[in-house]
């Protein structure tokens, strides 16, 4: 087991480094740069800026002078925001995007797993029909759709919240619940059905022959195997919701680190860029670990070796 | 179980739908849109685009940040809260040399830093050095390129001296074409009959120009010899070095890639070949800008042409004083709030990157007493609608201009005391690239202009005022005066102006007279045998920008039988398609205006290396331009500019469609703030009215309206100009101050 989670976890590097070195071709392929704008820079002026940030250098320089400064875990200044390390924007905008994502993700599963069980055990029942109604609605309504009506009722109609940007705790409402709202949806489905699989396997027809209370059954052995589909969505799925979403971010202008990957992007600022894509890939690759030790956990039928 | 998923699917779409016209029903009911109350404490809310790239003046580029840096970084000019055009600031006054090449301004004494140090010239000075370093990158770098040396600092260029004195500019500036050779003709310097190619310098080896001390005269002062027998009493050494000639300047080749640049100047300038042959380059240092201080509050400007726009150039944020010991103690950290030292009327009290950024009244300002807001809250946002709900739910008092979505122009434009859509320092247009066929045929490009309707894109824009002119409509009304007049007078009367927006019977005739087989039907007509498939129509993404590529397209179909294909880019990738000209047809651009002058527009045309993204360049226009900047009467001047834009819309290479229009709201207790052409809100104008009867109504006649507190106080702050322009006046001006004119 130790074995298996030390070989992951190596892998994990050169595999960080792969991906950072792909995005890193894939900038300096498209075209533009974080300079230029509407207007036409004289050439002395774009010939001061690359010097200064060693641009006029040729490529493998770069290349080598970049993927120096990631295996020291220093991605350097932002190009955008002077002065700005972008360590520094990281550790400062990942939290927001981080608590949101961990408040939806503890409601989704809350709501998700209640919604689901529930609905499997009575199977057919007024309440599995709505609830399943109310999870495909879930699912076909977009965030970006959601949030704005949210936003329309609760700030702009009731003037009861805020309708926008980072505060208290009523500024979390609306965005846990928009960011939530997809992901219960599904874990609600994948939970209903993975339970009504379980319901009818041999081991429970046996538990409950033993005379097991129902409780015992359907908690201890029933939701163990019954989840194992919502452990694999949710696994990566908590990592892409820590990461922030960049929908969710912008509606309600929370400077989250989605928000500010994008706009990296458009900005060209590749130090932000591989900083940011690095630091999302590890956490993808690590999620993905985690999720793979639940399962040794929760199905008998895996080990490793 | 169909059924009753659909009936539950149905009870739910009811459900939310009741709540949509909840939402939607509370609203319009007053004459305010959203919640309006009187705010409880002195400060104001406000969003201004998008997080802010830095605080420091010079590094930054955008709107958004300019917004925030004119609070904190005072000037030697501010913008007047409603026109934008230059009143006194740090300066008090100043007085501009009958050859329009020297700015002398007078400091007043009170100016204080944010940590209390005193604002004096040599801060102004240092501030202007450093925006020009190349060490520093500056993207505004170009805005200093009008003072003398300036750009050949901001290039590393370097002086080339030839037995101890300095090859002169004019001698090297026969061909226009090398503008990397800054070979312009001093316009106002009379050129010397026999000219002398060489300038004589005093002193060899000293490299400090200061103590160069040039002498004007070529022919009295000798190596080694003291320059004072020529200088007269007034002029200091510095004085002589940067009133002597210009210079010639160059990129002294050191690699492979100036080596080229270098060869390339040489080749095409043969002259200057021989004359450079076993040169010295002394580079040009920040010291020999032309820029000096006269005094603790003194500062004197000399500008390498002459710039009529130049005091309203300085009301940028890129001229702002700057704190040089902070800057030299943090380096790039010195913007951390907890280091940062600031010159305004605000200094930064906490800022919260993508969150907000808070500013508070400076006590050490010098005009703090005016400042009537505590505090000015920055949110950095940018999405439009995300910007309109918090405006509507009233936690934020105004917001920045093209914040209203136009699809929401017809409800907003009916809040009366709140919206405002005033003309922007801005124009939208299409270029043509000039040089790839089929639209290197001038009668093509004006056939294309004339076929669109700028009526009908008028009324669909909603936000635009249409526009076939380069120059904004309606910001500069003493340009637009001239301009009539000048129009009329090459037989533009007001009737063939309005033709001008739109006359497909003459696109038609033009189209014709290209060449193209014209089949006519009524004032339309099918171009059967233009190649269409060899142009397109580029533009960057974004949904306005699609709207208009369409509209126009769709004229072109009306109105020629042509069908132009689209192409739309990302921003940053169709930036260098289109300034390289790689497009063939048009390409959407957009210019806001740096300064308050029809100059920042029509530049863009000026000299063969230009911005115009079309290959479009012609000597006659760079004559009338320069003729213009060399009047001093401002009339006169706006009548060469306007004459030089006739010319340069009689080629077409670009083709204008609207003057864009700023939308965008506040609350009406806020006072003091004016929909100006680049909604740039000088803050100390700025206060919250608390009593209700004494709000502003009807904001779109604001400019109209006179409001007596922000009066007297531009009043008071102009007085000191006025008095001193008065003074000046019965005296004539050959007064004895600027008496530099060589002769």
């Amino acid at each position: 087991m130790l074995k298996f989670i030390l070989k992951r976890l190596i892998i994990i590097i050169p595999m960080a480094l792969l991906v950072v070195t792909v995005t890193w071709g894939l900038i300096r392929i498209a075209p533009g740069n974080f300079y230029s704008g509407e207007k036409e820079l004289p050439a002395a002026i774009k010939a001061n800026i690359e010097k200064k940030y060693g641009l006029d250098r040729p490529w493998y320089v770069q290349y080598g002078k970049m993927m120096y400064n990631i295996i020291r875990l220093d991605f350097g200044d932002s190009l955008k925001y002077q002065g700005q390390s972008v360590n520094e924007i990281i550790k400062r905008h990942f939290p927001y995007s981080a608590t949101i994502g961990i408040l939806a993700y503890i409601l989704a599963l809350i709501l998700g797993l209640t919604a689901g069980i529930v609905a499997a055990l009575k199977q057919n029942s007024f309440f599995d029909y709505f609830s399943m109604a109310l999870a495909m609605l879930g699912l076909s309504v977009p965030n970006f759709v959601l949030g704005p009506l949210l936003v329309l009722f609760f700030s702009l109609g009731l003037y009861i919240l805020p309708p926008a940007r980072w505060g208290g705790p009523s500024h979390l409402i609306m965005p846990v619940i928009t960011l939530a709202a997809v992901y219960a949806a599904y874990i609600a489905r994948l939970t209903r059905a993975g339970m009504l699989e379980v319901l009818r396997s041999d081991y429970i027809r046996t538990a409950r022959a033993k005379g097991l209370s129902e409780t015992t059954v359907l908690l201890k052995h029933a939701l163990r195997g019954g989840i194992i589909p919502v452990v694999s969505f949710t696994g990566p799925a908590l990592a892409g919701l820590l990461a922030g979403t960049v929908v969710v971010e912008k509606v309600f202008a929370i400077p989250g680190l989605g928000n500010i990957f994008i706009q990296s992007v458009f900005n060209r600022d590749e130090p932000l860029i591989l900083g940011v894509v690095a630091f999302l890939s590890i956490l993808v690759m690590v999620f993905n670990l985690l999720v793979d030790i639940a399962y040794g956990f929760l199905d008998p039928r895996i080990r490793y070796e | 179980m169909r059924n009753f998923y659909s009936q539950t699917l149905l009870g739910v779409a009811l459900v939310v739908l009741s709540l949509f016209f909840a939402g939607c029903a509370t609203q319009a009911s007053s004459k305010y849109w959203g919640q309006v109350e009187v705010p409880q404490d002195n400060v104001m809310h406000y969003i201004t685009g998008s997080e802010p790239e830095s605080l420091d003046p010079q590094f930054v580029t955008g709107q958004p940040e300019a917004r925030i840096l004119i609070g904190l970084y005072d000037r030697l000019v501010e913008y007047h809260p409603k026109t934008m055009q230059p009143i006194p600031s740090m300066a008090t006054h100043w007085e501009t040399s009958d050859n329009l090449l020297e700015y002398t301004f007078h400091l007043r004494k009170e100016g204080r830093f944010s940590n209390g140090d005193p604002i004096t010239a040599e801060d102004f000075a240092w501030s202007f050095r450093r925006a020009l370093s190349p060490e520093l990158a500056s993207r505004y770098g170009f805005l200093g390129y009008d003072i003398k040396y300036g750009e050949a600092y901001n290039s590393g260029k370097s002086f080339a001296k030839k037995d101890g004195k300095f090859l002169l500019a004019k001698d090297f500036a026969e061909k226009a074409g090398d503008s990397d050779n800054d070979g312009k003709i001093d316009p106002i310097g009379e050129k010397k009959p026999d000219a002398v190619k060489i300038e004589e310098s005093d002193n060899k080896d000293v490299t400090v120009p200061k103590l160069e001390a040039d002498a004007e005269n070529p022919t009295s002062t000798k190596a080694g010899v003291t320059p004072d027998i020529t200088a007269t009493k007034t002029e200091t050494e510095f004085q002589q070095f940067i009133n002597s000639p210009e210079r010639l300047t160059l990129v002294k080749p050191t690699d492979e890639k100036s080596q080229k640049a270098f060869d390339a100047l040489v080749a095409e300038n043969p002259k200057l070949k021989t004359a450079l042959e076993g040169v010295e380059y002394v580079l040009v240092k920040a010291e020999d800008i032309g820029v000096e201080v006269v005094d603790k509050y003194t500062l004197q400007v000399t500008l390498r042409q002459p710039a009529p726009y130049f005091t309203g150039l300085l009301t940028h944020q890129f001229f702002g004083a700057l704190h040089r010991k902070t800057i030299e103690k943090f380096g790039t950290a010195w913007i951390k709030p907890e280091n940062i030292v600031t010159s305004g009327a605000f200094k930064v009290k906490e800022w919260k990157p993508y969150d907000e950024l808070t500013i508070v009244k400076d006590p050490m300002y010098w005009d703090a007493k005016n400042v009537k807001l505590d505090a000015v809250v920055f949110y950095p946002m940018d999405e439009q609608t995300t910007m309109m709900n918090i405006y509507k739910s009233g936690r934020i008092d105004a917001i920045y201009n093209h914040t209203v979505p136009a699809a929401w122009n017809d409800y907003i434009k009916q809040f009366k005391n709140e919206y405002m859509l005033h003309p922007e320092v801005a124009t939208e247009y299409y270029t043509f690239s000039v040089k790839k066929p089929p639209v290197d045929k001038v009668e093509v490009r004006k056939a294309f202009s004339l076929a669109v309707d700028r009526d009908a894109l008028e009324v669909y824009r909603k936000t635009i005022k249409k526009s076939a002119e380069f120059v904004p409509l309606g910001i500069f009304p003493d340009y637009e005066k001239a301009r009539k007049k000048v129009y009329e007078s090459h037989g533009v009367t007001a009737e063939e102006m309005k033709k001008r927006l739109f006359n497909p019977e003459k696109a038609c005739d033009l189209m014709e007279k290209a060449g193209y087989k014209v089949q006519k039907n009524g004032k339309k007509c099918k171009v059967a045998d233009f190649p269409a498939d060899k142009i397109q129509l580029s533009y960057n993404t974004a949904e306005s920008n699609k709207q208009v590529a369409e509209f126009v397209q769709a004229q072109w179909k009306q109105n020629l039988g042509i069908s132009v294909q689209l192409k739309n880019m990302e921003f940053k990738t169709y930036l260098p398609y289109r300034s390289a000209i790689q497009y063939t047809g048009m390409a959407r651009a957009g210019w806001v205006g740096d300064y308050m002058d029809p100059y920042t527009f029509l530049s863009q045309f000026y000299s063969p290396k230009n911005d115009s993204s079309t290959g479009y360049w012609d000597p006659k226009f760079d004559e009338l331009l320069d003729k213009a900047n060399n009047t001093k009467d401002p009339t006169k001047r706006f009548e060469l500019l306007a004459e030089a834009e006739f010319y340069v819309l009689e080629d077409q290479p670009v083709m204008p469609l609207s003057t864009s229009g700023t939308s965008w709201m506040k609350k009406p207790y806020i006072k003091g703030m004016y929909p100006n052409p680049g909604t740039m809100h000088p803050w100390k104008f700025i206060y919250i009215e608390k009593d209700r009867s004494k709000w502003d109504e009807n904001v779109d006649q604001i400019l109209e309206q006179n409001d007596p507190a922000v009066e007297r106080q531009l009043e008071a702050l102009m007085k000191s100009q006025k008095d001193f322009e008065k003074s000046q006046n019965p005296t004539n001006n050959k007064d004895t101050e600027s008496n530099k004119v060589e002769e």
